[in-house]
């Protein structure tokens, strides 16, 4: 089965740095994949290499079976594009915007105004499409971006960063014409982010980046499984005694439990099918719940297990090293 | 064609911000009025002091010769002076340009005819000032004895009769030529690969970059908006000119093709050129300063404000592959003498085939990717 994407070893190395190291993987078509890391973790770099903006040092990579950089014309026909930084033309009204990135594609007159109605509809810019995007919010900009990439029905779609910059209820508008574009279409997208809540609500499947390569990919629910940790329910009794606490150790699915302050923290493998079972032994045990939280397993404590830091503190090294503060460390795997 | 959505992206962005155009259009024709108002051929009121220790009756009648031409052509103001060390120290300090000295034996040396001799003293810093000076009273010196008219005239010495091909073209008129080449330049200088350089710098064009945009799409589309933009840009400046110098242009719809095409081959061979010296900026200073550079490097040996012939040899040199100065040269036949192609085909041919390699180059030289 041919992929919608496929890297095969593919490097980039800079002057001063390798952005990408022998990475390689594929992409199903029709699904949502994800590059997850930090910034600087090499993911513009191979989204660059993939939309034929950049060429690697060594390497393959295809889109539709098709070498990005022995036919990139063939490519770029088959990819829509949306860059991290907001690219819409200001001065330009949406409707132009789109309009003249149709005649970029040579899409015909007929099937490019209806695609642009379409479009416009669709990212719920239609009322706004004569106002010059100079007069739009970043979230709206954004929206007209993605309906751009889309202008020329392409075969797959890629997005760096496309929520950076832009407050959580554009976030979450993003996310959700994201998923909807690909529930109506079957669209192919290819997502790079550093936000772990964007990764685990809109891919199938993540690829976790660190420096230039891959150490880790999955599916979220995988990938959370496979690092053997567990989640945590937090709960603060009324009426318990210490018979309570003995009843909870002995049941089979909590696999830990330790006291904090006055609350009980139960550790379990998935707190979502364990909370019904506990209740009905508090119920049967005659106590009453005053408080109640759960910490479910996240990408960061998938992202912590394979680094060994958190994404801000990966960030935080990568600005200590270009500023000259001091090479990054390489930090031990922890487990949790 | 993907070219001209390229040219319909350009155009609309420049449309929307016409400040940069009005303005491109403003300076030439300010150049042209300050300019050519400020040098207007032949120096006037330049001070000068004038010390006569003489006092005969030859110095009254050179103190009458310069006295004419400060009532006349007005090319000097003179005012008297009795000391002789003072007068030399103010033109060293600056408030004069020069002293004219008549010495006290001047009339009687005149009537020997043992070399009379009138003192010169210059400000030599401002030469342009001190030839005008120099001349002038050179002049007044050789009518010194001349106040007699021959009872017959002399035959035998060749009179000299000057005819004049073409009506008078004031100072003013005759920058108007090197106005429009300012505009071509300047509107080349905004458009064209500056859009490119804007995008780089904005980050705008990866998003362009991704789609089967070519490279020839991408020089192609801009230049096109570039010599649309430039060339209606020109002939405003053209118009302006010719209204504020009254020029009337000769030769009726024949001449006004001929001056279209040379504005647009000129727009063309410098939107190219500078697309080859600019494809690979990514930054608007890097912009600032090349434009000025060039600037100067094209415009002054173009024969735009000085006469190529009168250049130094390399500059000389350097002018035969200077595009502006055929393109001046083109401007000069059209607008001044009123010629025809035959006068001009020369120039278009050239600024076709400059046009034609850097267009070339531009595309070769340019980075598709990022």
């Amino acid at each position: 089965m041919a992929y919608a994407a496929e890297v095969k070893n593919i490097v980039k190395k800079f002057p001063s740095v390798t952005a990408v190291n022998d990475v390689s993987f594929s992409v199903d078509e029709g699904e949502i994949f994800g590059f997850l890391g930090p910034n600087g973790a090499g993911k513009t770099t191979l989204i660059r290499i993939l939309t034929c903006l950049m060429k690697p040092t060594s390497g393959r990579a295809e889109i539709r079976g098709t070498d990005v950089v022995k036919h990139p014309s063939l490519v770029r026909r088959n990819i829509g594009v949306v860059s991290q930084a907001l690219t819409s033309d200001l001065d330009l009204t949406a409707y132009e915007n789109l309009n003249i990135y149709g005649k970029y594609f040579d899409v015909p007159k007929g099937e490019r105004k209806k695609s642009i109605d379409y479009l416009l509809e669709k990212v719920d810019l239609k009322d706004r499409a004569k106002d010059l995007v100079a007069t739009y919010s970043g979230g709206m900009r954004r929206r007209l971006e993605i309906a751009r990439g889309l202008i020329h029905k392409p075969y797959i779609l890629f997005l760096d960063e496309p929520t950076i910059g832009l407050d959580p209820q554009s976030r979450r508008v993003i996310w959700e014409l994201l998923q909807k574009i690909r529930e109506e279409t079957k669209l192919t997208i290819f997502i790079t982010t550093h936000y772990m809540d964007e990764a685990d609500v809109l891919c199938d499947r993540i690829a976790i980046i660190d420096y230039g390569k891959i150490v880790a990919l999955d599916s979220p629910a995988n990938l959370k499984r496979n690092i053997g940790g567990f989640d945590i329910i937090e709960v603060t009794l009324g009426n318990s005694g210490p018979e309570v606490m003995e009843k909870l150790k002995a049941m089979s699915f909590i696999k830990n439990i330790t006291e904090k302050d006055e609350s009980l923290r139960i550790y379990v493998e998935d707190a979502a099918k364990s909370m019904p079972v506990l209740f009905d032994e508090f119920k049967k045990m005659g106590v009453t719940t005053q408080y109640l939280a759960i910490h479910e397993q996240t990408l960061e404590d998938v992202f912590i297990h394979y680094t060994g830091k958190t994404i801000r503190e990966a960030e935080a090294q990568k600005v200590s090293f270009l500023i000259g503060a001091g090479a990054p460390r390489k930090m031990p795997g922890a487990r949790i | 064609m993907r070219a001209l959505a390229v040219t319909e992206r350009d155009l609309k962005r420049f449309i929307r911000n016409p400040f940069v155009i009005i303005a491109s259009i403003f300076m030439p024709l300010m150049y042209l009025i300050i300019m050519g108002n400020s040098f207007q051929g032949e120096l006037k009121h330049l001070p000068v002091l004038l010390v006569d220790q003489d006092k005969g009756p030859y110095a009254r009648r050179m103190v009458e010769l310069m006295q004419a031409l400060e009532d006349g052509p007005r090319t000097l103001e003179i005012t008297r002076e009795s000391d002789q060390k003072k007068a030399v120290s103010m033109v060293r300090d600056g408030f004069y340009k020069a002293v004219i000295i008549i010495p006290p034996d001047f009339s009687k040396d005149v009537v020997k005819n043992v070399e009379p001799q009138v003192g010169l003293l210059l400000d030599n810093t401002d030469s342009i000032s001190a030839n005008s000076v120099s001349g002038a009273v050179s002049r007044a010196t050789a009518y010194l004895k001349t106040e007699y008219t021959a009872v017959r005239p002399d035959r035998s010495r060749p009179q000299l009769r000057s005819i004049e091909l073409y009506k008078k073209i004031d100072y003013d008129a005759s920058l108007v030529p090197g106005i429009i080449v300012m505009a071509i330049f300047m509107g080349t200088t905004f458009t064209g690969a500056f859009s490119l350089v804007m995008d780089k710098f904005l980050g705008i064009h990866e998003s362009y970059l991704s789609t089967p945009l070519t490279r020839f799409d991408l020089v192609a589309g801009t230049i096109m908006s570039g010599v649309l933009i430039t060339t209606i840009m020109s002939i405003v400046v053209m118009v302006g000119g010719l209204m504020i110098t009254g020029i009337k242009l000769a030769g009726g719809v024949n001449t006004f093709i001929l001056l279209l095409a040379t504005m647009v081959l000129t727009a063309l061979g410098l939107l190219s050129m500078i697309f080859t010296v600019l494809g690979r900026a990514d930054h608007p200073r890097i912009v600032g300063v090349l434009v000025g550079f060039l600037n100067v490097i094209f415009y002054f040996p173009s024969g735009a404000v000085y006469p190529i012939e009168s250049l130094p040899g390399w500059l000389r040199a350097f002018a035969t592959v200077n595009p502006e100065a055929y393109a001046v040269h083109a401007f000069k036949e059209l607008i001044l003498k009123g010629s025809g192609f035959v006068a001009v085909r020369g120039d278009l041919m050239f600024l076709a085939c400059f046009t034609a390699f850097m267009l070339l180059l531009a595309t070769l030289t340019f980075k598709r990717t990022m």
